[in-house]
């Protein structure tokens, strides 16, 4: 069933090959939920971690996935590394292969880089993030949450808002949806959802609130707070009385809406304090499902079958 | 002496294609002739060795004329330098090439522009003419001393691969160099509107989630440019124009009448932003492949003479530098070696650019232009000449390449069509595709 060495993006899977993730990250959580979650199926299995940008959740999503199926894991921090000496990616990539890992995951500033590794590695690769590229696995994590929650998702809506321009989130999520059946409707800004973004196959729309009725997923994504500085918007204000979601503004959608967040969050820009920790938001289960979605990656990226975990 | 014999001479000066027998004597061309017999050379190479080549089924055209090279001597030898790029040149069928300012340091001082002649001269393969640049350190501010520059041997004057971003500083630049004559170079580009893109902004640049460079950052500049030729009255070369928006303001300012002339790259004229791949860094550069549409009305502006000239923006970079994700990666691609090769292959054989065109657009506008020698293959010129076979099929690969980069797109793919002798100033410098230095 699972044919391919690297995992680098959503948009050239099949729609069986992402429902396949699906359904072996389901008795990952399983495990993850277990009092002692550790297996020896990866007993021997070297992960590395190779962060070109800060991140906290992802690297230790990452690691705790690969340690809980028992492999071994070496995290290489770009701060700490050669990197500041001014290697390549292309020299790291080769010193690495000479340590033998199993799996390379990694994130980097460039869209691309991670199948740049991919072509240059012997061993798997996992895209973490690569520039405004794809963030395969936020994405599965998101489908994965979605799934557990509203069942088949065919027919389904999904709004996402925000900086779709500059978001890997973003176009994960559209490559994902569309080919599990889900209508998506893509809302920002002129200055960060251009015209062009229609290429991405999906409706593309400038006013949240005609876009809310029948939603049955609202997703924020990050705004970088910089992005004003670069003149794509205003104010903070300003975006938040267009963009931010609130508990008042998703009553218009007219359903039990799910409200959806790849973190780490500004409250009160994007979305409000009150709507996250509200029970609608199912931003900490999509933490914890993120490591279940990455079990079942490393899992089949070494070699793993649907039939062996227990 | 030389008797070129039987090829089709493409002479759009002398409005020839047809069979014709070609003497050269000297650094010159002696004769041109529907047939020679034996007795006629006989008599006038006058005991003078004499060698022949057989052009028979093969197109004799003056010497190319490439007006935009980056050679990086002095100061970035390891991409290339004047010997390799001259070497390079002639293994294209180019015998003449305009080395571009943006060396390390930039070729702002005329004792810069002396030492790229010396080395010229030192190669000894095609004929290799500098521009100064325009500004101090190409820092776009204090004019350089052009009419010193001038006399050093300066061809023209460009910032290339920076933009002078202030307008006045630019009119008087164009004010200025009316002292000496000569073209100044313009690299029309917006900064602020370019700033960290890395492709053409468009649909496929939104898919690969890399930030675009919008056609307008080239138009902008491309507009403020005709504006400021047609109010000084300058004299003013749009480098490689890519946009069919800049199209449309050139053709419209030279209706007006304004005295313009501008280029085309053959990889805009042959590829599109569809082509970029995140991993394809051959194909990035700067300014970036458009789209379709873009390339349809480059072609037709090629035709339409509202594009004068095309060159090759020749741009060697390290294997090394290539290896890298496409951002990371620097803009240019190489074309000395495989131009022509690819503009015939991808353009003349279909049909969409006949060869006088191109041997106009290569070689006779070019030297009219720059005020260069060649460009035509008339009695009494200098023998700059290129024996073409349209059947010699090459794969491109490092080893073959006279470059040292290998940043081209077509590296690994096989191109029909090319180059085979190759006279500079009546000195066979390749001679069935080998390079022979003087």
């Amino acid at each position: 069933m699972w044919q391919h060495k690297d995992l680098l993006g959503l948009e050239r899977l099949t729609s069986a090959e992402i429902e396949h993730i699906l359904r072996t990250a389901k008795p990952m959580k399983e495990i993850l939920m277990r009092p002692v979650k550790k297996l020896p199926t990866l007993r021997g299995k070297a992960v590395f971690n190779l962060f070109y940008e800060a991140s906290t959740r992802t690297r230790t999503s990452f690691e705790t996935a690969a340690k809980v199926l028992g492999a071994d894991t070496a995290s290489i921090a770009v701060a700490q590394s050669s990197v500041s000496k001014g290697e390549t990616l292309l020299d790291t990539a080769r010193t690495l292969e000479a340590m033998r890992p199993d799996l390379v995951v990694v994130r980097h500033q460039a869209s691309g880089a991670a199948e740049f590794l991919a072509n240059h590695l012997k061993a798997g690769v996992i895209n973490a993030g690569d520039g405004q590229h794809e963030h395969p696995t936020q994405a599965l994590l998101d489908l994965f949450t979605m799934w557990e929650k509203l069942g088949d998702l065919a027919g389904k809506k999904v709004v996402i808002v925000g900086d779709v321009l500059h978001s890997r989130v973003a176009r994960s999520n559209v490559w994902g949806l569309t080919k599990l059946g889900v209508e998506v409707v893509l809302i920002g800004p002129p200055t960060l959802l251009p015209d062009e973004m229609r290429v991405l196959g999906v409706e593309c729309r400038h006013d949240l609130d005609r876009a809310l009725p029948g939603a049955d997923v609202v997703m924020a994504l990050r705004l970088q707070l910089e992005r004003q500085q670069a003149g794509l918007f205003p104010s903070l204000r300003e975006y938040s009385r267009a963009y931010g979601l609130t508990s008042e503004r998703l009553k218009r959608t007219g359903k039990p809406t799910l409200v959806m967040h790849p973190g780490p969050m500004n409250r009160g820009v994007e979305i409000s304090s009150e709507l996250a920790n509200s029970p609608r938001a199912v931003i900490e289960e999509q933490v914890t499902n993120g490591v279940a979605v990455r079990m079942a990656l490393i899992y089949l990226l070494t070699g793993g079958t649907a039939h062996v975990v227990d | 002496m030389w008797w070129i014999k039987g090829a089709t001479l493409v002479d759009p000066a002398s409005g020839v294609k047809a069979q014709r027998d070609v003497l050269v004597q000297g650094e010159n061309i002696l004769a041109v002739s529907e047939h020679f017999s034996e007795q006629e050379v006989g008599a006038l190479a006058n005991g003078e060795k004499l060698e022949t080549v057989n052009g028979e089924g093969k197109y004799l055209f003056p010497g190319l004329i490439d007006v935009h090279t980056h050679l990086r001597e002095p100061g970035q030898e390891d991409k290339e330098d004047i010997a390799s790029g001259a070497a390079a040149a002639v293994h294209g069928g180019f015998t003449t090439i305009l080395a571009m300012a943006n060396t390390t340091p930039p070729l702002d001082n005329r004792a810069l522009v002396e030492f790229v002649l010396s080395q010229e001269q030192r190669a000894g393969l095609a004929r290799v003419y500098p521009f100064g640049t325009v500004t101090k350190g190409m820092k776009g501010e204090e004019l350089v001393e052009m009419l010193d520059l001038a006399e050093g041997g300066a061809i023209g004057f460009s910032d290339d691969g920076r933009n002078i971003q202030n307008s006045e500083r630019f009119r008087l630049a164009l004010e200025y160099a009316k002292l000496t004559g000569l073209p100044i170079v313009s690299h029309s580009e917006d900064v602020n509107l370019a700033q960290g893109g890395i492709m053409h902004q468009g649909e496929h640049a939104a898919r690969l989630g890399l930030k675009g460079i919008p056609a307008s950052a080239e138009a902008v500049m491309v507009a403020r440019d005709l504006l400021l030729a047609a109010e000084t009255g300058g004299n003013l070369h749009l480098a490689h124009i890519s946009s069919k928006e800049s199209v449309a303001l050139i053709r419209a300012a030279k209706a007006r009448g304004v005295k313009v002339s501008a280029e085309v790259n053959p990889h805009h004229l042959i590829f599109c932003d569809e082509d970029l791949t995140l991993t394809s860094t051959s194909l990035k550069v700067n300014p970036p492949l458009r789209s379709a549409a873009d390339r349809e009305a480059l072609l037709e502006g090629l035709n339409d003479g509202t594009i004068d000239l095309i060159a090759t923006d020749h741009a060697p970079h390290t294997w090394e530098e290539k290896a890298r994700p496409l951002a990371e990666a620097p803009f240019g691609i190489t074309g000395l070696e495989t131009a022509l090769a690819a503009v015939w292959q991808h353009l003349v054989v279909p049909g969409r650019l006949s060869i006088e065109r191109l041997v106009q657009a290569w070689s006779t506008a070019p030297a009219q232009r720059f005020n260069l020698l060649g460009g035509s293959v008339k009695p009494g010129m200098p023998a700059d000449l290129v024996l073409f076979d349209p059947n010699w099929r090459e794969r491109i690969e490092s080893e073959t390449l006279y470059s040292k980069a290998q940043n081209t797109p077509f590296l690994g793919q096989e191109l029909q069509g090319f180059p085979i002798w190759v006279w500079v100033g009546g000195n066979a410098v390749l001679q069935e595709r080998r390079v022979v230095a003087r």
